[in-house]
């Protein structure tokens, strides 16, 4: 299924333990969360698609760009429209288009970190990482099963609409109300299929020996290596360094004043 | 909020989990598409699934429809609002199925949510908008607090975009669901031993008046809020030079959020039986 | 010799939760040896998978209801030791293969029951290594089940539960969802598992020809065993599979029913009756033979005018996929065509082009004389009716009138209209009466039968079911065809995706078998089922009546057929 992310090429940073990335995604949410300055921003984007690079998964940018274009033209007309201050070309503000564009970069910056994140990490592993992170196995377990059965379930979807066209529902005709009560000839059979196998699912599971014990081995190993601390010490410190920015306004103030206009803190 | 932990013991529960969560996220992804704030959210019939799963489902419901919402994200937006997501479309499943347990007026409840009488459609209306506040005020309060999207234009597009496919669609969904759901015994009451499952009582009601008063204060509270700071409603809340990140939307809706996760474990349990 | 035993089951019954006092299973006994292969019959209902669930203690762990005897399994007893501790005594596989497999990888998957127990890594990867090359999927260790054929799918989960190194493995039913090489694929790991003399082997099925290689054959009615004994010694008694509502072997049904042969020199198999035939002196009566041609031509110039013209229709997936290439077919009115292909042949992607679903890459699809790329699918449904083959994919109504209803209602016709519409499609599928009742709560069956009803309900003159007899027990096969050949009789033109081989020469007019993309053959039955050979490199076995037929020089499609057409007989 390419309905998933993942990238299946050897790389260093698909060589990094599950943990490690996603302390490297948390930290890439912080510092985008952090500031409301475009350069300061633009510079952790691009820090974060270095990592990307280095990870090669950058081809999926192509599979997320409607994303990320759409998420830049929202921001930049309906802030440049809404931003009340400064000049104006027609209806939009100088300023607002700015503000937007802050917004933008914000924004897809934490959306590439996630699809890096996602581009280089097995579910298998990311579940495996959860358990490592102490999250309960039975919760990790529902998490991964849940993420196997949703091509299974949008194959199965896909071939009720089908059988209910085949019928002779048509999908695009009618106001919105009539068009929301149209999904429901395609939800209920969707619904039910999935639901009736509740009770082979866990009973299969249980005949599978699921719950002997809370002591489980594992199959997949994920250990931290040098490489993982490496990584770790390193966003740690890229974060330091944005703490001090952030905290000292003398420095603040000195990055701020190469580009004014672009900083809203 | 005990039966939202003790519920995985059970293999049933777990398998619920699972599929609910599959469910969620596979009639998600494909309207990724029809985006209202791109990177946050989008217009989602999925949106009647969480009332349904809460109701049918408990505890299992809640952790599906916050699960299954975090996996919806990891097809193009994950990022740091999948955070409050999770929290938020947990509680859309999770404040229905609690409300309902002392619903209305009388002692007792207001009886299984089988939707055969106006009563329970009305109650059913009732908590499924809350159940859409409630998954709004997390979300709006935690992005407001990071200053990226305005409190007001968030909750309010969240909430009206979560609560008329749960009502719309929801109501069919359950009324030709429910019956077969019991038949199979699937319904969380049916798979929990008797012990856990919460009850209708006095514990319980303060913690449904608590959890409707968080819900509702900290949505308003945070809307006058955030006019105050210049913010409106629906998209003109990007607009009129709204302050994102005040203090006061981030204290009121912020009270709100809490008293939502406090009032979750006010609940009556059923004496033990041995 | 309590030792020897795998399996001690004394006066078991069960009553599910909610059934009144209808027991599934009704103080059934039955001892299965260490190393023995039994084989379990029985219509649906017999109390079959009850049993099996019962063995490794989800009855009564699991599944309510009122339980009394007792089941010992290796010496344990299966009520009171939890399910998952019984997962190293017994390993339990079902039907639905999708429900069964969790992981994201093949490798995990087989891990999976081995880290419940705790086994460590380096032995648990010993194991995968000799577990993929029992199951035939080395090569595949990284790959997502997802994206693996039924039939590996499901030697995947009993992978997954050979596994924890149970030492009986009982399968439910394993095969009703695969396509022949899928089925195949199962018996041939069944075959090897029996051959360590240690293993315990019970296979749930309905495959009558199957169950000759097992040791015991089983026969459950009514939540009883009928009967059980050395599998010939039991199909032999063909007046008893008739009764109990099995398939019976077709070779001993002839010559019972033609009184030729006393009960216990009967013949089993096509080679062993043409042996039969010759040493009694019985033929196959060119007369008669001729006869039965002469219907077909007749039948054949009854057809209407072309109803259905693909013209060399290809189909390219968004991924490159040709999974139709270069087609041509012409179907007439009232004409009954099976179109045979195993999964993945394009069968079902040339079929969804026939009313619109899908739309031609090259090529053209022309229906009543409507081009398919030119009308809506909308349109095209008012002449061609899809049953799709799970019917639990369509059905939504609270109410059988309501599911009927639908599509007549959104093609707007007048209330009156719609009634009698319904009234006469559940007339057509023996369900009249039904109206009221809620649709999921029938059995496979009649769910497949309201949907076939829902279908008709829009008058469509072409009908297409997609593998209308999948998952029924015989008598309901039986019943779904007498149903379909009666709407063919009545002028329908009838366009069926099967792979049940005697479905298929029982009823099917013309055969079109597809492979990789293209018609492989195409033309009357009997003329396809002729080339055996070429039928059986596709995995594709005509049944044992057709077969002896051509060793006797004439292709014959039923036990009728032949027995019409014996000639010698005193």
């Amino acid at each position: 299924m390419d309905m998933f992310l993942y990238v299946d090429v050897e790389s260093f940073v698909h060589r990094l333990d599950p943990r490690t990335k996603l302390l490297l995604m948390f930290l890439s949410f912080a510092v985008g969360v952090m500031f409301n300055n475009i350069l300061i921003l633009t510079a952790a984007l691009a820090l974060v698609v270095a990592y990307g690079a280095l990870g090669r998964s950058l081809s999926n940018l192509k599979r997320i760009r409607v994303v990320l274009v759409m998420i830049t033209l929202f921001s930049l007309v309906i802030w440049s429209i809404a931003r009340p201050s400064g000049n104006r070309f027609l209806v939009f503000s100088v300023d607002g288009v700015l503000y937007g564009l802050m917004i933008a970069v914000k924004t897809n910056l934490m959306i590439v970190a996630g699809m890096i994140f996602l581009s280089t990490t097995k579910i298998e592993e990311i579940a495996q990482g959860l358990v490592k992170l102490k999250i309960p196995y039975r919760a990790a377990f529902a998490f991964s099963t849940a993420i196997r059965l949703v091509p299974m379930i949008v194959a199965t979807s896909y071939t009720i609409i089908q059988a209910q066209k085949s019928r002779g529902l048509d999908l695009d005709s009618g106001n919105l109300i009539e068009k929301i009560r149209k999904y429901v000839p395609l939800m209920i059979p969707t619904l039910i299929s999935v639901i009736r196998g509740t009770n082979i699912f866990s009973m299969a599971l249980e005949s599978k020996g699921f719950g002997y014990s809370d002591d489980r081995s594992n199959l997949l190993e994920i250990r931290m290596g040098g490489k993982d601390y490496a990584m770790m010490t390193a966003g740690l410190l890229i974060l330091a360094a944005a703490v001090v920015l952030k905290v000292d306004h003398s420095i603040y103030d000195a990055w701020a004043s190469i580009f004014p206009w672009g900083d809203f803190a | 909020m005990k039966d939202v932990f003790s519920m995985w013991k059970k293999t049933k529960m777990v398998v619920l989990v699972a599929l609910c969560a599959g469910l969620y996220a596979a009639l998600l992804i494909p309207f990724k598409g029809f985006v209202l704030i791109p990177g946050i959210t989008e217009f989602r019939p999925a949106s009647a699934l969480p009332v349904v799963m809460g109701l049918l489902f408990g505890p299992a419901g809640a952790w599906g429809s916050a699960i299954g919402n975090l996996i919806g994200d990891f097809f193009g937006s994950l990022g740091i609002g999948s955070l409050f997501g999770f929290v938020g479309n947990f509680m859309f499943a999770y404040v229905p199925y609690k409300l309902w347990i002392n619903f209305g007026k009388s002692s007792e409840g207001i009886g299984e949510p089988d939707l055969k009488s106006g009563k329970k459609i009305l109650a059913y209306v009732v908590v499924s908008i809350l159940g859409a506040a409630a998954c709004a005020l997390p979300i709006a309060w935690g992005l407001d607090l990071l200053g990226m999207v305005p409190f007001a234009a968030l909750g309010s597009i969240i909430t009206l975009n979560n609560s008329i496919p749960s009502i719309l669609l929801g109501i069919p969904i359950m009324l030709i669901l429910y019956p077969r759901i019991k038949k199979w015994d699937l319904l969380w009451t049916d798979i929990m031993d008797e012990d856990e499952i919460p009850v209708a009582g006095r514990l319980s009601r303060i913690g449904a008046t608590v959890m409707t008063v968080s819900v509702l204060g900290g949505m308003i509270g945070g809307f006058l809020a955030a006019f105050g700071v210049g913010q409106g409603l629906l998209y003109s809340g990007f607009g009129a030079g709204g302050d994102v990140g005040s203090l006061g939307v981030t204290l009121v809706a912020g009270v709100g959020t809490a008293g939502l996760i406090v009032s979750s474990f006010i609940q009556t349990m059923p004496k033990k039986s041995s | 010799m309590s030792g020897t035993k795998s399996i001690e089951v004394k006066g078991l019954s069960f009553t599910y939760k909610g059934e009144g006092a209808v027991r599934a299973v009704d103080s059934l006994d039955l001892d299965v040896e260490r190393g023995e292969f039994i084989v379990i019959m029985g219509p649906s209902g017999a109390g079959k998978s009850t049993l099996a669930n019962s063995l490794n203690g989800l009855i009564p762990g699991f599944i309510r209801g009122k339980y009394e005897g007792s089941v010992l399994v290796n010496g344990k007893e299966a009520r009171s030791t939890p399910v998952n501790r019984m997962a190293s005594e017994i390993g339990l596989v079902f039907q639905d293969f999708e429900a069964q497999l969790f992981s994201t990888n093949v490798n995990l998957e087989i891990a999976f029951g081995p880290e419940n127990f705790a086994v460590d890594r380096a032995e648990i990867a010993a194991r995968i290594e000799k577990i993929l090359r029992t199951i035939k999927l080395e090569g595949f260790e990284g790959r997502q089940p997802a994206t693996l054929s039924g039939g590996q799918k499901q030697r995947l989960a009993i992978g997954s539960v050979l596994a924890t190194y149970p030492g009986i493995i009982c399968m439910d039913e394993p095969t009703t969802d695969l396509d022949p090489v899928g089925k195949l694929g199962i018996f041939n790991i069944a075959k090897e598992l029996h051959e360590d003399s240690e293993f315990t082997l019970i296979i749930i099925e309905h495959e009558t020809e199957e169950a000759l290689n097992a040791d015991r054959l089983v026969i459950m009615k009514e939540g009883r065993i009928v009967a059980q004994g050395k599998p010939a010694d039991v199909l032999r008694d063909v007046a008893f599979t008739d009764e109990v509502g099995i398939m019976s072997l077709q070779i001993p049904k002839l010559l019972s029913e033609l009184g030729a042969c006393g009960r216990d020199d009967l013949p089993m198999l096509p080679a062993e009756g043409a042996e039969f035939f010759a040493r009694k002196g019985l033929f196959l009566d060119r007369e008669r033979f001729r006869e039965m041609l002469d219907r077909d031509e007749a039948r054949e110039r009854g057809y209407g005018d072309t109803i259905v013209a693909v013209d060399r229709l290809s189909h390219v997936y968004p991924n490159g996929n040709k999974a139709v290439d270069d087609i041509s077919l012409v179907i007439r009115e009232r004409e009954f065509i099976a179109i045979l292909g195993h999964n993945g042949s394009g069968k079902t992607t040339l079929v969804k082009h026939l009313n619109g679903l899908l739309s031609p890459s090259s090529g053209s699809v022309t229906i009543c004389g409507k081009n398919t790329a030119e009308h809506s699918i909308f349109e095209i449904g008012k002449e061609i009716g899809y049953v799709f083959q799970n019917p639990d994919h369509q059905i939504f109504a609270d109410t059988v009138f309501d599911e009927v209803a639908f599509s007549p209602k959104i093609r707007g016709c007048p209330a009156e209209e719609v009634s009698v519409r319904v009234q006469e499609a559940l007339e057509a599928v023996d369900m009249a009466g039904y109206e009221e009742k809620d649709p999921f709560s029938l059995s496979k069956g009649e769910r497949q039968r309201v949907a076939v009803a829902s279908v008709l309900s829009a008058r469509p003159r072409i009908i297409i079911l997609d593998e209308p007899t999948t998952g029924l027990d015989y008598k309901e096969q039986k019943r779904m065809m007498e149903l379909i050949k009666k709407l063919n009789d009545s002028g329908h033109t009838i366009i069926m995706i099967t792979h049940t081989m005697w479905v298929v020469s029982e009823y099917a007019h013309r055969v079109a078998a597809i492979k990789d993309g293209k018609v492989m053959m195409d033309g009357r039955t009997r003329d396809v089922f002729a080339r055996e050979k070429e039928l059986y490199d596709s995995f594709l076995k005509t049944p044992h009546i057709v077969s002896l037929g051509n060793m006797l020089g004439g292709t014959v499609l039923s036990v009728e057929e032949m027995k019409y057409c014996t000639g010698g007989l005193e």
